[in-house]
Parts: C-alpha cells; sequence; structure tokens
C-alpha cells in the first residue's frame, strides 16, 4: 500500500508509541490526583506543553493549552475572540473555521470572507480591504489543507494590527505544524495544531495562545489546563504529540527542501496531458492538488485504491452540488468541470522517492484507461 | 402487578384449515422480531400475549412488534389478580387523571359476582374517586379504560389499542426479489409485497468505482430498515454492472443507456430469482416517474423476462404517497442521502422516453448481450442482513 493521503492523517509515529507507552500501561494516573504518582505525571504535562510551545515560539511570551482535535482549538479561539463587530476570515479555510464563521452570524457578529488567489492563498490586499474600526477578529489559515498554498500569516498579521491594532489574529496552523520552518511572530495571537497530522494520535491538539490575552472555556469541568480546558487530560497522546513534534521539528529546513524535491520529480512523472497542477510551486511540499482533466476525482480516487494506492479528493460522488464540489477549490476560480476532477496527494517525511515513482505510475496508468473507458 | 403485551391479529382468522400454518409463522416471526431481549409469547384465546421482559423494555417491544405483518393490534396492559383492590390499582395506571372516560368490561369469567355492566359502573366509580378531574362519557369519551376478566382468575387492563402493521405474516405467501436502487421508491414497494406475506430478498446493482462504497452501504441500510418488516433477516444480492454500463457507453446510442441497461438489470434479476429460487421479481417503478418508467420503458425492459412475474406495486402511486409511506416505514431518511445509485457520468442528457423496440434491439445487437451477463453474474455477492 502507497499511503499519500498524509493531511487527512499521518500514520502514527512508532517511536512516539513506544515512547509513551508507559503511559497508557503504568503510569495511568489522573494528573490532577494529589499523590506523587498523579502530580509526576501534572509536571510532565507541564514540560511537554514547553516543549512543544518552543518548536514554535517563545514560552515565555505564549502559552498551550491541550484540546481534543485541531477543530476544537479553532473553535475556542473563534468563540472566544469573535464578540463583537466583525470577523474576517478567508475562503480557504477549513471547516473547523469556515463552519464556526458561518455560526457568528447568529452570534450577533457579522463574518468576512476574504477571497482567494489561483492557487488557494488569500488575496491579502483585499482581506486588508474587509478589515476596519469594528473588526474584533480575524482568521487566516497557514497552509491550505486542499491547496497546499501558504499563507504568510506574519506578515498578513502585522498589515492588519497596523489597519486595526486591536483586532485578534489567529491562524489555523493543522497543515503546517511539524512540515513548515516557521516561528509564530509577535503579531500572531493565536494557533491551532493537531497531534495526528504529524504522527501523534488522533484525539489531540492543541490552542497556543498570547498570554496577555484571556481565553474563554468551551468545556466548564474540573478545570483543567488553568480552567481553560476542562475534563482529564490524555496524557498517552498528549505524550505522542510531544514525541513526534520533537521529532518532526529535528532538522526541520532540509526534510522542507527534501519534500520540495520529491514533489517537484512527482509531477515531473505525472503525464501533463492528463494532470493539471492547482497547488502552486511556492506552497507546502506536502501538499500536491491537481486536475485529472475530463474525469471525476472520486472515480479515479477508487481506481487506483484498487490498485493499492490512497490518495484524496476534492470532490465527492455526491448528486447534491454542495456536497460534490470543494466549496474551497470553486473560490480558487476553478470552474465546476474541472472541480470534478480535483485529486489530493499529500506527503509525510517518510514518503520514498519508490513510492512516488509507483505512485505516478499508477495514476498515469489509470488516468489513461478512465479516460478511454468515458470517452 | 405483571406487565403484559396483548397481540391482536390481523386477517389470519380468516384462514380456515391452514390457520395453524399461518399462526405459526407469525408467532416465529414475532420471536424474531424480539431477538435479544428477554420475553415469553403465549397463545391465549384468539390473540397472544408477551410477557416476562423488563417493564423498562415495553416502547421497544411494541415498537418491534408493531413491525411484525400479520399484528392488527397491541396493548400494553396490567395482569392482576381478579380482586378488586388489585384490580383498581391497575386501572389507576392505565387511566388518565383527566378528560372523559368511560370502563368497558369484558366478563369470559362468568362466575365473577359482578356482570360486565356492574362491574364498569363500579370500576368507574373508583377511578372518578380518586381522580376529581376525571368525567365519564360513555358516548364520546377522549379513552376508555378496557377490563378483561380471564377465567383463570386474572384481570388484564389496559386503555389503548395501537394498530399493527397489518397484513399476512411474512413467509406464508412465497419469496421474492426485489430490486432494490437507494431510491425512495423500491423499499417502499417491497414493504408493500412484504405486508401480504411475501418473503423479500433485494438485489442490488452498482457501478464501483462510478459509484462509491458510502452508496452501497446506504442500500445495505435501507435493506437493514426493511429488514424488522421482512420476518427479521434479509438476503441482498450485489451485482457490478460497470462493464455492461462501459460497454453501453462505448458501443451504443447515448439515449438509450438507461433503456438498455434496465434490460440488462432484468434478464439479470431474473437469472438470479431463478437460480436461487425466487418466485417473482418486485420493482419500485410507478408509471411516467422517469424516462424509463414510461409503458414504453416497462414494455422494452419487461420484453427480456421469460418465465416470472415482475410486481409493480407502486404503478398506481403518485410521488407524494410514495414519499408518505416511505416516511411511516422509516426508510426516508436514509434514501434521501445524496449517494449515486448509477453514477450520472453516464446519464444522458435526453434519454429515449418512448423507445421503440426495433431501435431497443438494434442498439443492443452491438453488444455481447451473455458475455456481459455472464461476467455481472460472476461477480455477484450475497449478503445476510
Amino acid at each position: 500500500m502507497i499511503y499519500l493521503d498524509n493531511a487527512a492523517t499521518t500514520k502514527p509515529n512508532a517511536r512516539a508509541l513506544d515512547e509513551a507507552r508507559a503511559y497508557l500501561t503504568e503510569r495511568y494516573f489522573n494528573p490532577s490526583a494529589l499523590y506523587r504518582e498523579g502530580f509526576e505525571l501534572h509536571l510532565e504535562l507541564k514540560a511537554a506543553r514547553e516543549h512543544i510551545l518552543s518548536c514554535l515560539a517563545d514560552p515565555a511570551a505564549f502559552e498551550l493549552i491541550f484540546t481534543s482535535c485541531g477543530t476544537e482549538a479553532d473553535n475556542q479561539a473563534i468563540f472566544s475572540f469573535a464578540r463583537r463587530g466583525n470577523a474576517v476570515t478567508t475562503s480557504g479555510e477549513h471547516a473547523a473555521v469556515a463552519n464556526p464563521f458561518a455560526e457568528l452570524k447568529s452570534r450577533g457578529v457579522e463574518p468576512r470572507f476574504a477571497p482567494l488567489n489561483a492557487d488557494g492563498s488569500v488575496n491579502a490586499e483585499k482581506l486588508l480591504d474587509l478589515i476596519d474600526d469594528k473588526t474584533s477578529f480575524v482568521s487566516v489559515i497557514h497552509v491550505n489543507n486542499e491547496t497546499g498554498a501558504i499563507n504568510d500569516v506574519n506578515a498578513i498579521a502585522k498589515a492588519v494590527k497596523e489597519k486595526n491594532p486591536r483586532v485578534v489574529f489567529h491562524t489555523d496552523g493543522v497543515q503546517s505544524f511539524g512540515k513548515l520552518p516557521y516561528r509564530i511572530g509577535k503579531d500572531v495571537d493565536l494557533y491551532s495544531l493537531s497531534a495526528h497530522k504529524i504522527g501523534g494520535l488522533k484525539g489531540v491538539g492543541a490552542l497556543i495562545c498570547k498570554k496577555k490575552l484571556r481565553l474563554s472555556p468551551y468545556l466548564y469541568g474540573g478545570g483543567q489546563e488553568g480552567g481553560l480546558r476542562s475534563g482529564t487530560e490524555n496524557v498517552f497522546g498528549i505524550k505522542t504529540l510531544e514525541f513526534a513534534a520533537l521529532e518532526k521539528y529535528g532538522g526541520r529546513r532540509e526534510k522542507y527542501e527534501r519534500m520540495q524535491e520529491l514533489r517537484r520529480r512527482f509531477f515531473e512523472r505525472l503525464d501533463g496531458s492528463l494532470f493539471v497542477k492547482i497547488s502552486s510551486d511556492s506552497s507546502s511540499p506536502y501538499i500536491l492538488s491537481l486536475v485529472a482533466r475530463g474525469l471525476r476525482g472520486e472515480i479515479l480516487l477508487h481506481r487506483v485504491n484498487d490498485r493499492g494506492l490512497l490518495i484524496g479528493t476534492g470532490s465527492a460522488c455526491s448528486s447534491n452540488a454542495k456536497k460534490r464540489y470543494s466549496r474551497v477549490i470553486l473560490a480558487c476560480g476553478v470552474s465546476e468541470r474541472d472541480a470534478d476532477g480535483v485529486i489530493r496527494l499529500s506527503f509525510s517525511d517518510e514518503t520514498t522517492e519508490e513510492e512516488l515513482g509507483e505512485a505516478a505510475k499508477i495514476l498515469n496508468e489509470e488516468a489513461r484507461s478512465l479516460s478511454e473507458d468515458m470517452q | 402487578m405483571k406487565h403484559v403485551i396483548i397481540v391482536r391479529y390481523a386477517e389470519i382468522f380468516l384462514k380456515g384449515k391452514n390457520r395453524g400454518y399461518f399462526e405459526r409463522v407469525f408467532v416465529m416471526n414475532m420471536e424474531k422480531a424480539l431477538r435479544g431481549i428477554r420475553h415469553e409469547i403465549r397463545r391465549a384465546s384468539g390473540r397472544y400475549l408477551v410477557e416476562g421482559f423488563d417493564e423498562e423494555q415495553t416502547e421497544e417491544v411494541v415498537s418491534r412488534l408493531r413491525k411484525v405483518f400479520g399484528t392488527h393490534s397491541l396493548s400494553v396492559a396490567y395482569v392482576v389478580p381478579s380482586e378488586r383492590e388489585e384490580i383498581v390499582a391497575a386501572a389507576k395506571l392505565v387511566c388518565r387523571p383527566q378528560g372523559t372516560f368511560k370502563v368497558e368490561t369484558h366478563r369470559a369469567d362468568k362466575t365473577y359476582p359482578m356482570n360486565s355492566m356492574e362491574f364498569s359502573a363500579w370500576l368507574g366509580g373508583e377511578l372518578l374517586e380518586a381522580y376529581p378531574h376525571l368525567r365519564v362519557d360513555v358516548h364520546a369519551p377522549q379513552f376508555t379504560v378496557y377490563a378483561d376478566i380471564r377465567e383463570n382468575g386474572v384481570t388484564m387492563l389496559f386503555s389503548e389499542f395501537l394498530p399493527g402493521a397489518g397484513g399476512m405474516p411474512v413467509g406464508t405467501a412465497g419469496k421474492g426479489l426485489l430490486l432494490i436502487s437507494g431510491g425512495i421508491d423500491s423499499p417502499v414497494a417491497g414493504h408493500m409485497i412484504a405486508k401480504r406475506g411475501m418473503k423479500l430478498s433485494c438485489l442490488h446493482f452498482h457501478s464501483y468505482p462510478y459509484t462509491n462504497p458510502q452508496a452501497l452501504e446506504k442500500v445495505k441500510d435501507l435493506v437493514r430498515e426493511l429488514t424488522p418488516y421482512n420476518g427479521g433477516d434479509t438476503k441482498m444480492y450485489v451485482v457490478k454492472v460497470t462493464h455492461i454500463q462501459e460497454s453501453i457507453h462505448k458501443h451504443c446510442a447515448e439515449e438509450y443507456m438507461v433503456t438498455l441497461l434496465r434490460r440488462f438489470m432484468m434478464r439479470i434479476a431474473e437469472r438470479v430469482a431463478l437460480r436461487e429460487g425466487y418466485q417473482c421479481l418486485i420493482t419500485g417503478e410507478s408509471l411516467g416517474q422517469v424516462a424509463s418508467q414510461t409503458i414504453e420503458g416497462m414494455t422494452s425492459s419487461n420484453a427480456v423476462i421469460e418465465s416470472l412475474p415482475v410486481l409493480r406495486p407502486l404503478c398506481g402511486f403518485d410521488k407524494n404517497e410514495i414519499i408518505e409511506r416511505s416516511r411511516a416505514i422509516g426508510t426516508y431518511d436514509t434514501s434521501i442521502l445524496p449517494y449515486e445509485d448509477c453514477c450520472t457520468v453516464f446519464l444522458p442528457k435526453f434519454p429515449v422516453t418512448k423507445p421503440k423496440m426495433q431501435d431497443v434491439l438494434a442498439e443492443e445487437g452491438k453488444l455481447d448481450v451473455e458475455g456481459l451477463i455472464a461476467e455481472a453474474m460472476e461477480s455477484m455477492e450475497i449478503l445476510e442482513l
């Protein structure tokens, strides 16, 4: 099997699982318990928080709270700070941001959506135009999960704050965390991440928040995570996140460059008469979004699936137009006909050149044979 | 105080010498419906008593039994020794605290010291005393408290007749093969035929990879939703027609895709039915609903059938009537999930609505019909749902 859907989830990092195993089998205590065994776990969580934080930002200026997933982190950020006036985001957000923004309307906050460029990045100028005195919150996805387009969130945040310094700026970092060589800039206030996109476990995410900002809890209860996220901590899952993150950030730039090279060579192997690139060359090398010309992405997905290649798609075989086309792909200006043919290949640092060679071969063969069947 | 469900059966009472057979099948179907719940089914003069389940499970037992064909009505009753105090206590539980009511008594135990009229008057009086907001109205009461004084020294009290599914016990009217697509209509057609006692199996055609596994799972869910009406288990046959569609697409005029595909489906269905011992085919066609369901369309697809009858119970229904039934059965919400049954990539923009037989045969002549059918039959999977 060749797995090229790493933007959906990744194979858990075996070393992280090994390292964390003891927290499942022997050190199963409640970190809030008062006996030594429990308190030690409390201290370990504290250390994990610092370790993860230091991969991205200055632990003195930011804090990190563990959540159950990236979606929860996004929701908590949005509903903590988008409380008045208007809130601005992009048309290229993951549903975990897009849908909470749609919900804001019923809470009396006007959501505003900035248009995208053809590669899926936000049109920063138009985004700035949407910001005014009444803007309370801005959220810009760091790496677009469908096209891989990178938004320069540090620069956008700076420009936003120049226009309205009271804005709270959030970025959904789920597809950039552990992949892009990146440090959270001084104008970015909140950053969401998820463990299972980098080899950690599903069920763990985190929200990084500037220390001076006051988040609101989303869940009320036992007061864990400084009262901001109640519920007994998933120690095992958090430990897998910590180990996986530390491994990802070792030699980050070299891994990133290796991936750029692999993706470039992979695309060269694809038949140019069958596949057109949506992702730009400057996008995250971990994602490659393509249009399979004149074909339906999902049918191609099933075909290559039968040959052991797992990929993602930007469309679904649905009679419901809303579910059929990706909202983000359409926002990039792709026609409905081409949107039908969008597939998404996503890689991890574990992806090998041989796998990509084989994947390109399967994709070429199946796309060719499918176009013949469809003629 | 014991809790029982009284099950009265529908048309079975019309049966003469083979009534025993009908009743045996009926009880077997009830047993299957109640699988997983501790219970006992007892025969009592002209009806059945279901008892021995936990009181908390009453609603679940009732809702499962209401899907068993052959049931006319059900009542949830309390059974108490025929002692006055106990009868009053149970009657209070089935009685509502306010509104107008009457008591109706059936006295099977003719040795009971009061006759029916006296008993009703006495029990009514006790209830009026217990609930001061009640009023008696013997002509048009808002509810009725029924008392059934049995010969074995017990009395049953209840106040509701819940309608059952009606019809005949599934399995008493042969076996049929339902062509199920994933839309609204076919489950309704199946339900109607099962109601008359026919045991259904289902046949579904898919065109993977043009249709996805989710669409197939949706059809399985529909079959699972039909199963309680179908005697508790349903066999499902799944046949892949991808290559047939691809061949039609490649060799024949575009507008004949659906017409030709339906002929293939009917042929395959009849072969499956004959091989597996089904006595008829059932489809969800409704006259004129779509291009392929005109009388000309039906003629064309029916022409390939060699020996079996094809039942089309929905032919005379409007779409909204079908939807209404689908809602009542409980298949509607699954039916409308937006997965495609035969992927629209092959759907012609303008399908023929009145295919002429000679044209159909000419188009079909371009294909290796037998080879394609044999290949499709080869792909068949059989599932037990």
